[in-house]
This record gives structure tokens, C-alpha cells and sequence, in this order.
């Protein structure tokens, strides 16, 4: 975790390697006094009022202002709060370790964020391949319920909340949030059309807030230090800090807890050590699988921070990190991108279930050394007809970003390694 | 309705099934969970199962179906006892996922998702498991390893042939057979999975009966 | 945004304004607008679910110029929409590529080639040739999903309309997704059929060939077809249909979207009972029987021979029965032949399984349909309308589901309402005075009855009122209706069997009854209809059972009968066969040789559905135009005509040279149907039916009956002779898709009572009755309330048993085990 900078999220696991997750260890370093203090001291308006003041953002990936969400939330009731433990996102792993080494910062948060938003019923939605993390946080929740942190009258403040752990059973899909609540209410994962949104028709078509591990996880330092502390940390439009998963060709992959006011340089090189086996960095894709790729050239000097990503045309996503080096063959991994998406459309759109199917056919033929010169425009096109223009935030005809993320590879390997591609379809190269 | 309809089921699922039908707002909310316990029951999600779980939940058995087809985890055939699934995408990928998948099916005579002969593994190429940091990765009945090499992951399925463990842990394996993990694992852990469903107490596994 | 309803807002579509209704969606306003935006998924008749992404259109939003789906779009003030720009046809043919990438091309040999919007936008929107190289998706070609419907997975371009339709509308979901992203396809559960009463639907609205209905598969090129409007006869509800025929066959019958009926929607009986039009075993030409055998006949052989043998009693020797299967005219012609030419009081066209006509024609504050999409509770004490009118249980089910009402139903067993009820109350077939007085008491009562007490209070309330079965009194649902007329903002929807009835009782096919809801005892009445007519015979005529009763002690000697079948349908088929066999002459006008014809003198062929023209009246009230498409069979005529030719050999005159110049007769002397012509219902303002007043405050009627006189007192098991959809009416018989699908007989009874009797299921018990006895299996029904025993009505295995009020059930011993 070096970066030189006291950790909001990830300090008592660091400290505590080995029981950080246990409620001992969390009580022992100051946990849950915030949500006493809340509770006794506090209206749920003036926690929001602190969430709004820290501009905190989504860690979910769109970075929406998390404090502007709550405001959107519809009175009536009763009304739900999800919290988004879905991590499915290739490069992704930062959640996971929330929810394994410090389950008990995020409850807190959730109990926080619940009094905050007159919630009385909340869930965890994790990822059915997680049981390990679902283990640790229900053993954390039924603590927390022994220790009077959850069920009825928390605290003796009156305030009541129910939290269940929902696992769900292999489908990336269901980390947007429309398609986790269809999820939750035992559906097929299946995105919604929005609006409504689900802050005001969410769960069970009652208003209901969906936030990231992540952004709850930060919700207790902001309670406990105020808004303002924490949007002072990093980059003034980024605020706090975030958990970055760094993988692929770099000496040390891993979660990092970083502000964001680095470069790029910094967080791969000095962070992530560089490149192993003294080779060259060739591209990486700054925030997950969906994210339009950055390479040296271009990139390396610019701001870790979510306007300089989106002026270069990319984003901070999920926080994921795929540090790829001069070995690789571009195309290969764009297909492995390309089949993920495909592999994880739900269908219900037309130009999702069959495009990204075709690119990830088209890119598999090529790598099978039948490419045609004509692929290279069909590519584009296909890619267009799913991704409107190619431009960055992407335009759809679908109905959520998942199949317009499968362009994302597609126009970063015409962009920066196009001579790559049309020498791989000259030559049938295969790999 | 429910006793009827779980009159084949072990008295902890039955159990389970009930407390799982109380505990959601709604009964259809219960679908996702009961299908890992039919799966618990019948080893996987055969046709009775989905009727058993539309009878609990008020859906039709085709409504049923579909969810249960639209999630990967929920398997439709027959699995074998330990059900490897090798991660390859991005990451893994990057860091030699391919040859750890060829290596496991070589290793257990699997190919192109089918089980072993002996009914003793099925072998799965799955998307991005949330382990990066420690590629490549694979599951055992969805407990993890990270950083294991091909040899390696040929010498723990060797290893599940011989020993045969009725629990699979992982921390066991991750010792065994891993190599770099995403982060530190703290403590150890004795809770695993007895069958290829996530090892999560609600739903059956090695430890204590969950909340 | 602020607009109130009636308010319009301004849109602008392609650079031009339009008025549009705030919140319509912007798919159905450019539409009226006379802009039309491809689709696939979108049916204005289900909710939006923007899947396809074939209405893709470019609206400008303070971020710029945005594609959207226009299924999913409400417009608002100021809205401005590109439905022709670059990107938007881009996108459109993007999408129609897609779709096509794995779409077979055999549009040559698909049911829906030549109709089907895959292929029509195509040819508008789509690209030119394939640059798809890699290989289509494949499945098992077109597999049976059901009896009546083939999928073919390979042609299905994944719009959920079947699914949703099943899901949202008619609440079977039997058919959905399986598998997702590229593998989704639609499918049934491993032998679990798609056995839908509305599966039909689902081929209808499929915008592809995916789903195909057997009944009609390969049978017609859609460019051979001629159509035509017309109702359907099936039931009472009235259904709007389209009637599509090539060289003198109905080869298909599709639903029309009529808003205040259907919507849209038919029951699959609705839909495939052409193949009893085109049935073989229809009468082609008049029958004479000679020595007890039938021989062909002429026409005028056939006619002269009846005038001679009616024109040989007293008139009052005579009865009629029948015309609750006819149209208005012809019904109206029967009943002025019956009063005028052979000076009979004696007729109906109810066989005693329905209500008192003098309730059926004269509810006062009577519902519409439509009421029931305000309606904030729905009352149902009727028969279960997922049996006998399924289409009114779609707009029942729509009001529950989509429009927030809450629905009371009453009935001695499950019905298929119960899913989306409120209440639901269940009683033993005897028991509902009782069940009656507690709801209208204040006394404590079990949990449900004050339930339903609380939702009754809740205003606009509709009752749909009717028997539940022909076992029950028809007393009750008039005290059921009296009861109803009292809560909050009621109205009353009278429902009763048979595809006109109500028509018929208002041509005044009853004792009761002149034409026009004007009570046979009403001197004012009586003298306005002499004046066109001459005179008619006093009131006081023999309704269906008493003309039965009268033949079979010879107090009645002779019978006609219009499209009328005792034999079978009369709750004491014993009483019905002595009647005939006892008849001195019997002349049968009918479409088939049914039980009954089969006892006649002399049988007459009738031309049909959409053979005649005509109108009929629904339950409502609504006179909706039937048309003609096809010529009937062989020789066969309308009634009406018939029934003018005999009138003239017989010395008399109908006046009718034409069905349209009856009603005009109708027009006049039938005061409910003052100024009804065919030309309003074809051309004016009648195109979507026009409901026939009853006018709260001139209505001649008001009978309440004496909810006190309703005992259920008897004898043995308490007998619900409930209808199902698929009986062994003449319809489903002659339909042999339909008569495929017939339930299995059987006789009911509830768990407990099963016990009590000692027997168990697929046992085999006698059920005796005063009218007949009947050797069933034993089905266990948990939803039927103690001390009653349910046997599905007219199945040919449990016809004999009739609709008594009770039954004694006896084990057959030795039998199964
Ligand atoms: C295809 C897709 C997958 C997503 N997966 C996740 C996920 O795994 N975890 C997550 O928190 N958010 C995911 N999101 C974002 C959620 O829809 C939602 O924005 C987020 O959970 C909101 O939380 P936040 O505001 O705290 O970021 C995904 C979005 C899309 C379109
Ligand atoms: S874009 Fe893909 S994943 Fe998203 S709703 Fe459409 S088909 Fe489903
Ligand atoms: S018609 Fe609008 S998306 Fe299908």
C-alpha cells in the first residue's frame, strides 16, 4: 500500500494482517464509535450533508457523485439500500479484499448510509465465485448483529436495519445495477431500462439506492472526519483516495490505495515496480476491461485522475489496472476482452447478443490466421453499429454500456497497433 | 406446499429452504439461493429441482428454467466432484492461463468442458474470478488458488485424485499448490465446500451452520 | 410535463410540429403523427421493453443529440425527434443486420412470408447483402410446443413478445427465456407443454416465423388471403376478429384491436374454431326423415312439408327454442315467425342454464367493459371466466395486474382469477345466500368475508354476476347483483353462456320478452309492437323446461328449434331426450346434425360464421356488424331466409327480403335498438360496437329478486357442474385441434371428503342424480369447499348427469385400487 499516504480504506487491514475482519480488531481500532456518535448525535440529514460535502464518487465505476445519488432517492417507502459487491470486471479484485480483511468498515458504512437514507432493509449483492468474502462478511454481520450494530434499535437509537448477504451465481451483468436488483427479486439479470432510475424505482419497484463496496466503505472516515477533509484529499474533481487493482505484467500486482494526483508513470513503475523481466511496457488499460487501452507515448505523464483520463479519451472504471508488455499480441488480448463481453451479454439487446458475438468471431477467425483484409473495416463497423461514432464515453444502441465495452479493445488495437492487426491478416499469423 | 414439495431433502436444507423463503421480502427473491440447495441436493440443477423450486417460489418451472439457464454457476448437467474452472481472461491470460487450463485437463483427462471418466472432475474455462492480482487463478468448487503454475496445477488435481478431500479448503491448496496471491489472506480458514456450490453456510458447506 | 389529460404538447418530429398526449410514448405519437418508426419488440398492448433497438431515433437533450429507443420515450413539451438522420438509418440498419446474421433465409417457405415485418423492413431499412462468413446459430427446426403451436428457434429474433404476452397478459408464463447473451432462446420447460387457453396469441404478435400454429401451418400464402371484420361467436363477449379466407375457406382468424372488448386478444377457441366451419360433417342440404332414417331433400320438398305439418296444429301447439347461437336478424325473424306465423307464446333461447331474462336484459346501472379499467374493486361471483369467457378474464386480469383493482372473487372452487385476487371466497354450491347475508352483515365472520367487505367499500365497484355453474339457482345472482347495486359507484356485468344470448332476449326470444328489453306484460308494450305486427299472442308462454315438460306430457306437440341442442345442453338431458322422442314433429334449423337434430322430423341447413351477415350483442350490450366471407356448404341458407320462406308457405309474411332490412325493422320496433342500422356500425360511429342504452331511469325493468327465497337445502353432495373451455360443445367438437384438447372427466372432491367417502384418486365412484347417473374416476380438487363434489359440465363422459343441484356418490367396488 505505499503511497505515502495515511489510508482512508485499507489502513487496520495493513496494520492488522491477521484479524482485521474480526469485530475485536475493528472495535479495538476505533471502529463502529462513528456510528455511535452518528446515531446518538447526528440526523440522518447531516450525515448526507457530509457525504455530499466529501464528493465522494461512485467506486462502481461512472463515478457519479455518491452524495447527489442519496438526494435522488424518491420518499416513498419503504425503500431499499444495495450495496454492490458484484466485482466481475476483468482486472478487478479491489472489493474482494474489503470485503475479506475489513468486512466491518463496510457494515459500518452500510449502517451509516441506511440511517442516512431511512433505509431499514439492506443487502449485499455478492458475486456468487466469492464465498470466501461472503463468509467472512456474513460472520462479520451476525456479529455485528450480536453487538447490537444491526437488527432492531440499533444502539438504543430507535433505528432499526435488516442487512442480508444475496449471492449470485456467475453473471457479470448483474454488477449494473438495474440488472442486480432484477437479480435480487429473482429474475434473470437482466439490465432495466432507465429511467426510472432506482432511486426512485429500484428493488421491488420501491426506491432504493445501489453503491459499490468501495463508496460505502469510505462512508465511516467521512462520517468520523467530515466531507470536507476528504474532498481535500487528491485531485480537487477526485476526491479521497481509491483502491486501484494493479495486474498483469507488473513485478507487483496488487491493490493499491492511492490519492489521485499521481501519474501513471508513478503508479506503474513505482508502485507496481515496473515491468518484470527488464521488457518494455507496451499499452495497459487504465480502468477494467471496459476501458479504452492507454499506451506509453501518450500516456504515461498524465494525471491518474478522472478528467485527465476522460480527456485522453478513457476511464477510471472499476479501478482496474492491466498492465500489458511488449510481448503481447494485442489482437489476442482484445479477443480475450471481446469474448468476455460476449460471454456475459445477457441477450435482451439486439445489437449486443449478436454484435459482440461476430467481433469476438471475427477476431478468433483472425487469430486463426483466416483474417480477410476486409475484416479490418467490418471490425470498425460492427463495432459502429454498436458504439455509434467510436467516441469515448460511448454512444449506444443498446441498452446498457456492457456491449459498447466490447468496442473498447477493438478501437484501442486500431488505434495505437493497427500495422499490428494488417500484418497479422497479411501474414495468417496464428498464435 | 413446502413439506410436500421437500419431502426428498435433508432435514438442514429443509430447513435452510424455509429460513430462506422467510427471510426476502418477497418469496421469487428466494429463487437464486434455493437452486444452490437443489443443487446441494441433487448434485446439480436437474428438471425436479427446477419444479421443486418453482413450487417453493410460486413461479412456473419454465420461469424457473430461466433463471436458472441465465447464471453460469447454476450447472444444468451433471458435474463431477471437484469442478476446476481455470480463469482466463484478461489477466490470467496475460500470465499463462492457457497453459494451466491445458495443463488441468490433461492432468484430468478433460477436454472442451466435458467431466473426467471417473466422474471425479469436470474442468471449466471461466471468465474473470476476481484474482488478478495472483494469475493465474483457478477454483476448486469455487474455493480459490491463486498463482499456480501449470505443473503445480497438475500436481493438485493429482493431489484431489489421491487424497480425495471430503472438504475442499482453500487455504490448503493456496498453500499446496499457490503461489502470489492478490493480497494477504490473514488467518486460515477450516470453512470449505462439499460440493460444487460455493462453500456459504446458508447454503451448505463445511463450517457451522450460518446466522 | 404539468399539462392535464386532454392537454396536448408540441413535439417536433423531422423538423415538423406536431400536437401530441403528454406521456404517450414517442413511438405510438410520431405514429399519429404519420411518422412510422420500425419495431419489433414494442405492442401497444404490453409494456415497453426496448430489446430490439429497432426504433432507434436521435432526440436532442441539453447534452446533445442522444439515440434512444422511441418505444421507451414519453414525450413531453418541446420534445424534438430525428427519426431519418445519417446515424439514425445507420443504426436502424445495424440492428436489421444483427437480427439477420442468424436468421435463416427461408422466407419462401415460412408461414409468415409475405406479412412478416423482418422481412418488409428489410427490404426498407436493411443492408443490402451479408458480410456475415461465419456460421448461423442453429437449432432442431420447428419443434411442437404445445398441441396447437410449433417454435422454430432458428427464425426468432428474440423480442420476448410470447413471453411477455404469456407473463404479462394472460398470466401463464410457460413460455420464456433459456440460456442468455448469444444462446437466448425461447422455450417451454422439458415436457411441460405451452398449453395456454391463449397460446394463439403468441403466433399472432410474433413478428417473425418463429411460432406457428398448427391448425393453420402451410395451409394459405398471406397474399391468397381475403379478410373481413367480424365478432366472434364463440361467447358472449364479442370479441372483434379479422376472418381470413381463400377460395371459400377460413383458413385463419386473427384478433382485431377493438379497445373496448378485446384489446387485441383471443382465446384460442376463438381463434381456430374455423376448422368447425370447415368441417365435413356440416349439413349441406335439408334432411326429411322417412321411417326413421334421414333422406335429402329439397328445399321446397323440406319447407312445404313443415308448413304442412306446423299449419296442422294449433298455434299454441308449438314451440320454439333456440337463436342464442344466431344473429340478431336471424333471432329477430324466429321470433316474429313464432309470434306472427305460427301464433305461438311459447319460446326461448336460454335452456334454463342461464338467468331470468327479464335480469339478463333489463341490469339496471349495467357496466361496460371498459368500467372495469376504473374500477377501484371487481366483484366476481360468476361462472370461472377463464372457462367460459376468457377474453373478459384477460380484461379482469389486466385490471388487477396493470391498473391496480382489487378483485373479489366468489366461486365453490379455484378459478383462474384467484392468482391475481385480492379475496377469494370460497362456498359450498347452496351455500351462497348465506355467504350473501354475511357479507352484507356487520356481524364477525371468518377472516376472507371481512376482507372482502373492506374491498367492497371501495368505489367505483364492477360485479360481474352470473350462475358459477347450471347446478346453482339463477336466483342467487340476482341476489348477488341486488346485493352489488348498493355498494359504492356499483355496476352490474350480467354474464351468461352462449355466443348471443343476449341478442337473442333482446329480439325478444323469451316469454318474458319483446323485442327490445320491453316485458312481454307490458300493455304499452305490446300494443306499440301490434301495430307493426298485427296481432300477437297473450303472454304467459312456456320457457325452455316447461316447453320441454309440455312435450314430453303432450301439452306442447310440436317444436323448432334455431341452432338448439337440449339433448345436450339443457340441465336434464333425460327430460330434454323424452321431450323429443315424444314430440309429434320436430324441425331442427342447425349447422350440424347435433344430438338433437338427430331426434328431428326435418333438418335444415344453416349457413354460419362468416357465412352470414348480421349483427350481434354482447354482454355488455355493445351490437357489433358480423360479416360475411365465405358461402356456407352446399345448400345450406341463412336462417333468415329460410325462415321468410316458410312464413310465406305458411300464409304469413316476415317482411324480410334481406337480413339488412330486419334490422331496420329492428331499428323500429325494438325501442332499446331505436336507429341502429348497419351502416353506423360499418361506417359511423359504431365501428367499435355501440352499446344499447339501458337507460337508468326509463329502463322497464327492475327486477330484484327475494334474495330470502334462495335455499339451498338438499340432499347428498352438493353438484358445481362447472363449464371448461374445452367441453364437448359442438364447436370444440367439430374443431379437431381444439377437441384434442378436452379435459379428462372426472368427479371432484376435496381431500377430507375423498377420505369420508373412502375412496382415492383414479378410483371409479357412480354419481346419481335426479336426472341421470354417471360412472367417473376420482380427482382430488384441494380448492373445493367441504361437502361438494365437481364435475367439469358437458364432457361427453359426464353429460348424462345433467346439473342437478345435488348428487349421491357411490363407491364401485373392486374398482382400482
Ligand atoms: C456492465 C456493468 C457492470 C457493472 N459492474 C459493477 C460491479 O461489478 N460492481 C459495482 O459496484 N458496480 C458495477 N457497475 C456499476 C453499477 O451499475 C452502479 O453504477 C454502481 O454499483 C453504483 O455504485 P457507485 O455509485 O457506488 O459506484 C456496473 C455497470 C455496468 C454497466
Ligand atoms: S447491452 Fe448487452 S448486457 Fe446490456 S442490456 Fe443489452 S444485451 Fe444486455
Ligand atoms: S420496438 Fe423499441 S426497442 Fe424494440
Amino acid at each position: 500500500m505505499a503511497s505515502g499516504f495515511p489510508p482512508i480504506l485499507t489502513g487496520r487491514m495493513t496494520e492488522a494482517p491477521g484479524d482485521s475482519h474480526t469485530i475485536a480488531r475493528y472495535e479495538a481500532t476505533g471502529g463502529y464509535t462513528t456510528l455511535r456518535t452518528a446515531l446518538s448525535g447526528m440526523t440522518p440529514e447531516q450525515v448526507t450533508e457530509q457525504v455530499k460535502a466529501s464528493n465522494l464518487q461512485g467506486r462502481g465505476g461512472a463515478a457519479f457523485p455518491t452524495g447527489v445519488k442519496w438526494g435522488f432517492l424518491a420518499p416513498a417507502t419503504p425503500r431499499f439500500l444495495v450495496v454492490n459487491a458484484d466485482e466481475s470486471e476483468p482486472g478487478t479484485f479491489k472489493d474482494r479484499q474489503l470485503l475479506e480483511r475489513d468486512p466491518h468498515q463496510l457494515i459500518e458504512g452500510t449502517v451509516l448510509s441506511a440511517y442516512a437514507l431511512a433505509v431499514h432493509h439492506a443487502f449485499v449483492y455478492v458475486r456468487g465465485e466469492y464465498p470466501k468474502p461472503a463468509r467472512r462478511l456474513q460472520r462479520a454481520i451476525d456479529e455485528a448483529y450480536a453487538a447490537g450494530f444491526l437488527g432492531s434499535d440499533i444502539l438504543g437509537s430507535g433505528f432499526d436495519l435488516d442487512l442480508m448477504v444475496h449471492l449470485g451465481a456467475g453473471a457479470y451483468i448483474c454488477g449494473e445495477e438495474t440488472a442486480l436488483l432484477n437479480s435480487l427479486e429473482g429474475k434473470r439479470g437482466e439490465p432495466r431500462i432507465k429511467p426510472p432510475f432506482p432511486a426512485v424505482e429500484g428493488l421491488y419497484s420501491r426506491p432504493t439506492i445501489v453503491n459499490n463496496v468501495e463508496t460505502i466503505s469510505n462512508v465511516p472516515w467521512i462520517v468520523a472526519n467530515g466531507g470536507r477533509a476528504y474532498a481535500s484529499i487528491g485531485d480537487p474533481a477526485s476526491a479521497g483516495t481509491r483502491l486501484f487493482s494493479l495486474s498483469g505484467h507488473v513485478k507487483n500486482p496488487g491493490n493499491y490505495e492511492i490519492p489521485m494526483d499521481l501519474t501513471w508513470r508513478e503508479l506503474i513503475y513505482d508502485i507496481g515496480g515496473g515491468i518484470p523481466e527488464g521488457r518494455e511496457l507496451k499499452c495497459w488499460i487504465p480502468g477494467g476491461a471496459s476501458a479504452p487501452w492507454f499506451v506509453p507515448a501518450e500516456h504515461l505523464d498524465t494525471r491518474v485522475t478522472k478528467d485527465d483520463v476522460a480527456e485522453n479519451g478513457s476511464m477510471l472504471g472499476s479501478g482496474a489496472v492491466v498492465v500489458m508488455d511488449d510481448t503481447t499480441n494485442v489482437v489476442a488480448a482484445a479477443h480475450r476482452i471481446v469474448r468476455f463481453f460476449a460471454h456475459e451479454s445477457c441477450g435482451q439487446c439486439t445489437p449486443c447478443r449478436e454484435g459482440t458475438t461476430w467481433l469476438e468471431r471475427m477476431l478468433w477467425r483472425i487469430l486463426q490466421g483466416h483474417g480477410r483484409p476486409q475484416d479490418l473495416d467490418m471490425l470498425m463497423d460492427v463495432s459502429d453499429n454498436i458504439s455509434p461514432g467510436l467516441t469515448w464515453p460511448p454512444a449506444m444502441t443498446t441498452i446498457c454500456p456492457l456491449g459498447p465495452s466490447a468496442v473498447s479493445p477493438i478501437t484501442s488495437i486500431m488505434k495505437y497497433f493497427r500495422d499490428e492487426v494488417e500484418e497479422m491478416l497479411a501474414a495468417g499469423v496464428t498464435t | 406446499m413446502t413439506a410436500d414439495t421437500l419431502a426428498g431433502w435433508s432435514a438442514a436444507n429443509r430447513r435452510r429452504a424455509e429460513a430462506m423463503l422467510a427471510a426476502y421480502p418477497d418469496r421469487r427473491s428466494a429463487v437464486m439461493p434455493l437452486l444452490y440447495l437443489a443443487a446441494m441436493e441433487h448434485g446439480h440443477i436437474t428438471e425436479d429441482a427446477m419444479r421443486e423450486v418453482a413450487a417453493l417460489t410460486g413461479m412456473t418451472p419454465a420461469q424457473v428454467q430461466s433463471v436458472a439457464s441465465f447464471y453460469t454457476m447454476y450447472k444444468r448437467d451433471g458435474v463431477g466432484r471437484y469442478l476446476i474452472s481455470v480463469c482466463t481472461s484478461i489477466s490470467c491470460f496475460l500470465l499463462g492461463s492457457d497453459a494451466l487450463l491445458a495443463a488441468v485437463e490433461e492432468e484430468t483427462g478433460t477436454a472442451g468442458g466435458e467431466s473426467s471418466d471417473d466422474g471425479l472432475f469436470s474442468v471449466e474455462h471461466v471468465e474473470c474470478i476476481g484474482a488478478c492480482g495472483g494469475a493465474p487463478a483457478l477454483q476448486v468448487n469455487y474455493e480459490l488458488v491463486e498463482g499456480v503454475a501449470p505443473d503445480k496445477g497438475a500436481a493438485l488435481c493429482r493431489w484431489l485424485r489421491d487424497a480425495g478431500p471430503e472438504i475442499v479448503l482453500s487455504d490448503e491448496m493456496q498453500q499446496l499448490f499457490g503461489g502470489r496471491r492478490s493480497f494477504d489472506w490473514a488467518i486460515r480458514e477450516h470453512e470449505g465446500a462439499v460440493a460444487p456450490v460455493p462453500a456459504f453456510a446458508p447454503y451448505g458447506s463445511s463450517g457451522e451452520e450460518g446466522a | 410535463m404539468t399539462a392535464e389529460t386532454g392537454d396536448r404538447v408540441t413535439i417536433t418530429i423531422d423538423g415538423r410540429e406536431h400536437a401530441a398526449e403528454p406521456g404517450a410514448l414517442l413511438i405510438k405519437a410520431a405514429e399519429e403523427a404519420g411518422t412510422y418508426i420500425p419495431r419489433f419488440c414494442w405492442h401497444p398492448r404490453m409494456k415497453p421493453v426496448g430489446m430490439c433497438r429497432m426504433c432507434l431515433v436521435e432526440v436532442e437533450t441539453p447534452r446533445g443529440r442522444m439515440l434512444t429507443t422511441a418505444c421507451t420515450m414519453p414525450v413531453a413539451e418541446g420534445l424534438v425527434v430525428d427519426t431519418k438522420s445519417a446515424v439514425v438509418e445507420k443504426a436502424q440498419e445495424g440492428v436489421l443486420e444483427f437480427l439477420l446474421i442468424n436468421h435463416p433465409l427461408d422466407c419462401p417457405v415460412c408461414d409468415k412470408g409475405g406479412e412478416c415485418p423482418l422481412q418488409d423492413q428489410t427490404m426498407s431499412y436493411g443492408p443490402g447483402e451479408s458480410r456475415f462468413v461465419e456460421e448461423k446459430r442453429h437449432y432442431e427446426k420447428p419443434i411442437p410446443i404445445s398441441d396447437l403451436v410449433l417454435l422454430d428457434r432458428e427464425r426468432c429474433i428474440l423480442c420476448a413478445r410470447c413471453t411477455r404476452f404469456s407473463d404479462e397478459i394472460s398470466g401463464d408464463p410457460l413460455i420464456e427465456f433459456k440460456d442468455r447473451g448469444n444462446l437466448t432462446q425461447v422455450i417451454t420447460f422439458p415436457d411441460e407443454a405451452f398449453s395456454s387457453y391463449f397460446s394463439g396469441n403468441t403466433v399472432e404478435i410474433c413478428p417473425v416465423g418463429a411460432l406457428t400454429a398448427k391448425p393453420y401451418r402451410f395451409r394459405a400464402r398471406p397474399w391468397d388471403l381475403e379478410a373481413v371484420e367480424s365478432v366472434s361467436m364463440v361467447d358472449s363477449f364479442g370479441s372483434r376478429v379479422s376472418v381470413q379466407a381463400s377460395q371459400n375457406e377460413v383458413l385463419r382468424i386473427n384478433g382485431v384491436d377493438n379497445d373496448p372488448t378485446n384489446q387485441g386478444w383471443l382465446s384460442d377457441k376463438d381463434r381456430f374454431v374455423f376448422e368447425a366451419i370447415n368441417s365435413e360433417h356440416r349439413l349441406t342440404t335439408p334432411l326429411v326423415k322417412e321411417n326413421g332414417e334421414f333422406r335429402e331433400a329439397q328445399w321446397s320438398e323440406a319447407l312445404e312439408l313443415i308448413a304442412e305439418r306446423l299449419g296442422s296444429v294449433r298455434g299454441d301447439e308449438v314451440a320454439g327454442l333456440g337463436g342464442a347461437r344466431s344473429t340478431n336478424e336471424e333471432a329477430f325473424a324466429f321470433g316474429k315467425f313464432l309470434r306472427t306465423v305460427v301464433v305461438t307464446p311459447h319460446l326461448d333461447a336460454q335452456l334454463d342454464d342461464g338467468l331470468d331474462p327479464r335480469f339478463l336484459a333489463g341490469t339496471v346501472a349495467r357496466a361496460t367493459v371498459s368500467d372495469l379499467e376504473e374500477a377501484a374493486t371487481i366483484l366476481v361471483w360468476a361462472a370461472d371466466l377463464k372457462e367460459e369467457l376468457p377474453v373478459l378474464y384477460l380484461r379482469v386480469r389486466r385490471a388487477a395486474t396493470e391498473l391496480g383493482a382489487s378483485v373479489v372473487v366468489v366461486h365453490p372452487r379455484r378459478t383462474g382469477l384467484d392468482d391475481v385476487a385480492a379475496v377469494k371466497l370460497t362456498y359450498r354450491p347452496g351455500d351462497g345466500a348465506d355467504l350473501l347475508g354475511s357479507l352484507r352483515s356487520k356481524r364477525r365472520a371468518r377472516a376472507e368475508v371481512t376482507a372482502a367487505r373492506a374491498a367492497l367499500k371501495d368505489g367505483p365497484v364492477v360485479a360481474i354476476v352470473g350462475r358459477t355453474s347450471a347446478a346453482e339457482r339463477p336466483g342467487l345472482a340476482e341476489a348477488v347483483a341486488a346485493f352489488a347495486r348498493d355498494l359504492p359507484g356499483a355496476k352490474i356485468l350480467p354474464v351468461a353462456r352462449r355466443a348471443n344470448v343476449f341478442g337473442a332476449l333482446d329480439m325478444g326470444l323469451s316469454p318474458e320478452l319483446l323485442p327490445g328489453r320491453v316485458p312481454a306484460a307490458s300493455a304499452q308494450g305490446r300494443s306499440a309492437l301490434e301495430e307493426a305486427w298485427g296481432p300477437i299472442p297473450e303472454p304467459g308462454g312456456r320457457s325452455a323446461t316447461p316447453i320441454l315438460e309440455g312435450l314430453r306430457d303432450g301439452a306442447v306437440s310440436s317444436l323448432v328449434l334455431l341452432g338448439c341442442d337440449p339433448a345436450r345442453d339443457h340441465p336434464r338431458p333425460i327430460l330434454a331426450r323424452q321431450a323429443l322422442e315424444n314430440a309429434g314433429f320436430v324441425v331442427a334449423l342447425d349447422l350440424f346434425l347435433s344430438d338433437t337434430a338427430q331426434l328431428a322430423d326435418v333438418v335444415l341447413p344453416l349457413e354460419g360464421f362468416a357465412e352470414t351477415e348480421g349483427t350481434v350483442t354482447n354482454l355488455e350490450g355493445r351490437v357489433q356488424k358480423v360479416n360475411r366471407i365465405i358461402p356456407g356448404p352446399g345448400r345450406s341458407r341463412p336462417a333468415w331466409s329460410v325462415l321468410g320462406d316458410l312464413s310465406r308457405r305458411m300464409g304469413g309474411d316476415l317482411g324480410a327480403p334481406s337480413a339488412e332490412v330486419l334490422m331496420e325493422e329492428i331499428a323500429t320496433v325494438a325501442p332499446a335498438y331505436r336507429g341502429l342500422s348497419w351502416d353506423r356500425l360499418e361506417w359511423g360511429d359504431g365501428r367499435e360496437g355501440l352499446v344499447v342504452p339501458t337507460g337508468d331511469g326509463e329502463q322497464p325493468l327492475q327486477h330484484v329478486p327475494d334474495a330470502a327465497a334462495l335455499d339451498g337445502a338438499g340432499d347428498g353432495w352438493a353438484l358445481h357442474a362447472g363449464r371448461v373451455l374445452y367441453d364437448d360443445g359442438v364447436l370444440t367438437r367439430m374443431s379437431p385441434s381444439l377437441a384434442a384438447l378436452a379435459p379428462r372427466a372426472a368427479a371432484y372432491l376435496g381431500p377430507a371428503d375423498a377420505g369420508k367417502v373412502g375412496v382415492e384418486a383414479g378410483e371409479e365412484v357412480i354419481l346419481r342424480g335426479p336426472y341421470g347417473a354417471v360412472a367417473l374416476p376420482v380427482g382430488i380438487d384441494p380448492t373445493l369447499a367441504g361437502g361438494t363434489v365437481y364435475v367439469p359440465a358437458n364432457l361427453p363422459a359426464t353429460a348424462a348427469l345433467g346439473a342437478p343441484s345435488h348428487v349421491e356418490i357411490e363407491r364401485l367396488e373392486g374398482g382400482g385400487s
